[in-house]
């Protein structure tokens, strides 16, 4: 008992020494950071302090508060990471939206002019409507075939494994390579074999169906993964039962294994659906958002640019970053309303289940 | 023994730390190195060797930076800013990004390389910019095809001698193994540039003394666009003319890579790019022109109109000293350096294919287009690119689609005209109410 108390002493001078010191550390670096002394090694001793706060928490001799302690020093690094590169900048991004920012200085606050301003463009409008436009197409196409895949792959019949492979491949090249891989085949290859006059993506309305198709080329194969799993956990013995009280295929199909897979379905639906509404990297790569388009009473030339890529192009090709961030926001604000809507409605059916 | 390990843990943490810290921020802290941010991939090379001498001579180290293959370098900069890691040295193109930069480089009139030059980037009575380079646009032809052909570029004055040679080598091309007249391309996700801004800049300058601005003044007037109808409609008429004789497979879809290596490989009598083109086809389509019997290369004017005899010449980019660096003297006697004909113009003209701006320089490029700007530089038969005055984005965001629609053949000549005028209207709608 005497010796664990002398510890708890002992532990507790080194405790409160090695607080003190990593305080010390880190205002010292940011006091050298706020001089701009340029020191070399000031963002070194900056962490050091972090880690020796980190290690002084760690050794405090408390029972009671040892467990929360504990779970803050290994949630730190995660929430370190999550407010350095989302909650920050999502403020900065907010704040930037209210002034004439051009990436480098602001010279003013305009209050909500930026807002007002990308309403009132029909180039922005739109690209809402198309993407809405894509997400419903692709929430769609993407499912039903991912699913019909992952039937097909988990049937009895020889080399699934191969096709389950050779579905899932296209995911694992980067959105750019296949953009331009499909650019080549869609300008070269399409073009001449079927003696087309010109390529599916210098048309508006064919271009949107060109990167439809890649995305579903590359997206189907991963929601197949998904449902493969869903489909495998299926207990052997409901369906079994159902056979024997003789369920036919169609009738298994959507009698046991679709009700089965609620969960699994839920999940492939809100993964379709947001990472269609973040489409960039195949948008951009394949048309890069052009093409020509009536619309609102003036001809546009962003026919096929989603909001991704619109926002994009706002801050960077017309280096208006104040706006950008502001349609930035609104696009999150969209996203966040939709997924948590999506995540409500399928959580309330798997409970009806 | 916990307690041990976990010491040691949070010891050899902050070493490995010092460790992989250290260097980076050490060498920026000992000043005598001077960072020079490139946006032309093609010339890295030989600018690591103009650094490598100029550290040889006088023992500063310079680092070149080159960013490239699409990275847009204006955006990737305002990162740099942003994060306190400006170059000393870094590129921008010219009145586009001046109101970025407006307040944050430094004023270099009092430099000697300076008097040396008219290409100097000016602004505000002060000079920003150090020009490295000049490139030319303007109708490359291939001079094989045409002999064979037997028409002299020289003859091409206007729209009617241009449409007569156009005629006389569509006739001749199984003879003369072409698989079209022009190689001109309109696909708008990726070459918006080409005709966007190259080709448009063709209207605003064509024929003109360099210092006449009469056309950008005109759209960039207070009230709104404003355009010459009949000049307008004579340089749509020719690049109908360029519809009509272009490579048809390749028109709408085709991209720089497809343009720049057929007329290389001799397919194509003209093509529709500027100067740069010669280090492409020097350097990734050796081969093919090699295979073409290197032929000599030259540029005509786009003469829509009867008499316009010049081609559009001009410093594509300038590069600024960022007037926050430590090491803002040495970046400028770097500079100057540079400008001399016993310093960096050796390099810059020799390995870097650039055409010099300086007049004290005696080097000659070895570049297919490098005698031909010289030939009508000192003719006095340049125009200026006033399409640099042209609101940022609006190749991309705005025309370079018309262009691409015209060449679908969604519209006539005058379809054409009125389209590309409504555009440029929108277009500088939306930037003066800010979207």
């Amino acid at each position: 008992m005497s010796s664990m108390n002398k510890n708890t002493v002992g532990r507790r001078t080194l405790s409160i020494a090695m607080l003190l010191l990593g305080t010390l550390a880190v205002i010292a670096s940011l006091y050298l950071d706020a001089i701009k002394s340029g020191a070399g090694y000031r963002g070194a001793l900056l962490i050091i302090g972090a880690v020796v706060i980190l290690c002084g928490l760690y050794f405090y001799p408390t029972i009671m508060k040892h467990r929360a302690i504990i779970n803050f020093i290994f949630l730190f690094p995660l929430l370190f990471a999550f407010v350095v590169t989302v909650i920050i900048p999502m403020i900065l991004g907010i704040f930037y939206s209210f002034t004439d920012w051009n990436g480098v200085k602001f010279s003013k606050f305009v209050g909500f002019s930026n807002y007002s301003t990308m309403f009132k463009d029909p180039a922005f409008i739109w690209s809402i409507l198309l993407t809405v436009l894509f997400v419903v197409v692709n929430m769609i196409l993407v499912n039903v075939i991912g699913f019909l895949l992952a039937l097909l792959c988990t049937n009895k019949l020889k080399g699934t494994g191969f096709f389950r492979a050779a579905y899932f491949l296209p995911n694992l090249i980067g959105g750019i390579v296949l953009g331009y891989i499909w650019q080549f085949i869609f300008s070269n290859v399409l073009v001449k074999m079927f003696s087309m006059k010109y390529s599916l993506l210098a048309d508006t309305n064919t271009a949107f169906l060109a990167i439809i198709i890649v995305y579903v080329w590359q997206y189907a194969g991963y929601i197949m993964l998904i449902y493969i799993t869903g489909l495998t956990t299926i207990p052997g013995d409901v369906l079994e039962a159902a056979a024997i009280d003789g369920a036919n295929a169609t009738t298994t199909l959507f009698r046991i294994k679709i009700p089965m897979i609620a969960s699994t379905i839920t999940i492939c639906t809100f993964l379709t659906l947001t990472s269609a509404f973040k489409q960039f990297d195949v948008n951009m790569a394949l048309t890069n958002g052009t093409g020509s388009m009536k619309f609102m009473g003036s001809v546009l030339s962003n026919g096929t640019q989603m909001l991704a890529l619109n926002i994009y192009s706002t801050a960077i090709s017309r280096s208006n970053y104040a706006l950008g961030q502001a349609k930035a926001v609104l696009f999150f604000i969209i996203l966040a309303a939709v997924s948590i809507i999506q995540v409500r409605i399928s959580n309330s059916r798997e409970v009806e289940l | 023994m916990k307690r041990a390990l976990a010491l040691t843990m949070a010891a050899l943490t902050g070493a490995s730390l010092l460790a992989v810290g250290a260097p980076a921020t050490t060498a920026k802290a000992a000043g005598t190195e001077i960072r020079f941010l490139n946006n032309k991939v093609e010339i890295d090379e030989g600018l690591k060797k103009l650094a490598a001498a100029y550290e040889k001579e006088t023992g500063v180290k310079v680092t070149i930076e080159s960013l490239g293959g699409g990275v847009n370098t204006q955006s990737t900069l305002k990162g740099y800013y942003q994060a306190g890691n400006m170059p000393d040295i870094f590129v921008f193109e010219g009145d586009k990004d001046i109101s970025t930069w407006d307040g944050l480089m430094v004023d270099m009139s009092d430099q000697d390389w300076v008097k040396d030059t008219d290409a100097a980037y000016t602004y505000n009575g002060g000079v920003y910019g150090f020009p490295i380079t000049t490139e030319a646009i303007g109708l490359a032809y291939n001079k094989a095809v045409l002999d064979k052909a037997g028409i002299d570029p020289k003859s091409i004055t206007g729209p009617e001698s241009m449409k007569a040679a156009f005629e006389t080598l569509d006739s001749k091309k199984d003879e003369l193994g072409i698989t079209a007249v022009v190689g001109y391309y309109t696909e708008p996700s990726a070459l918006w540039w080409s005709t966007g801004q190259h080709m448009f800049a063709s209207y605003l300058d064509e024929g003109l003394a360099r210092d006449d601005s009469t056309y950008i003044d005109m759209m960039n007037a207070d009230g709104g666009p404003t355009f010459d109808d009949k000049r307008m409609k004579d340089w749509a008429t020719m690049v109908s003319l360029f519809n009509q004789y272009a490579d048809q497979d390749n028109l709408i879809s085709g991209t720089y890579d497809q343009q720049i290596l057929n007329f290389a490989s001799g397919k194509y009598a003209f093509v529709t790019q500027g100067s740069w083109i010669g280090s492409t086809i020097m350097n990734d389509d050796k081969d093919a022109y090699d295979a073409a019997g290197d032929f000599e290369i030259g540029m005509i004017p786009y003469a829509f109109e009867e008499g316009q005899d010049t081609i559009l010449t001009n410093t594509p980019n300038w590069y600024g000293i960022y007037k926050d660096s430590p090491n803002v003297e040495a970046a400028e006697a770097f500079l100057n350096w540079c400008a001399s004909n016993d310093g960096g113009q050796k390099y810059l003209v020799e390995d870097c294919g650039c055409v010099s701006p300086f007049k004290s320089c005696t080097y000659v490029a070895d570049d297919p287009f490098a005698q031909t700007i010289i030939d009508y530089a000192n003719a006095g038969k340049t125009s200026a690119w006033h399409w640099l005055g042209m609101p940022e984005g609006i190749g991309q965001n705005a025309t370079g689609v018309v262009f691409n629609d015209f060449a679908k053949g969604t519209y006539d000549v005058d379809g054409f005209v009125a389209q590309l005028q409504q555009s440029i209207k929108d277009y500088y709608a939306s930037k003066s109410t800010g979207s």
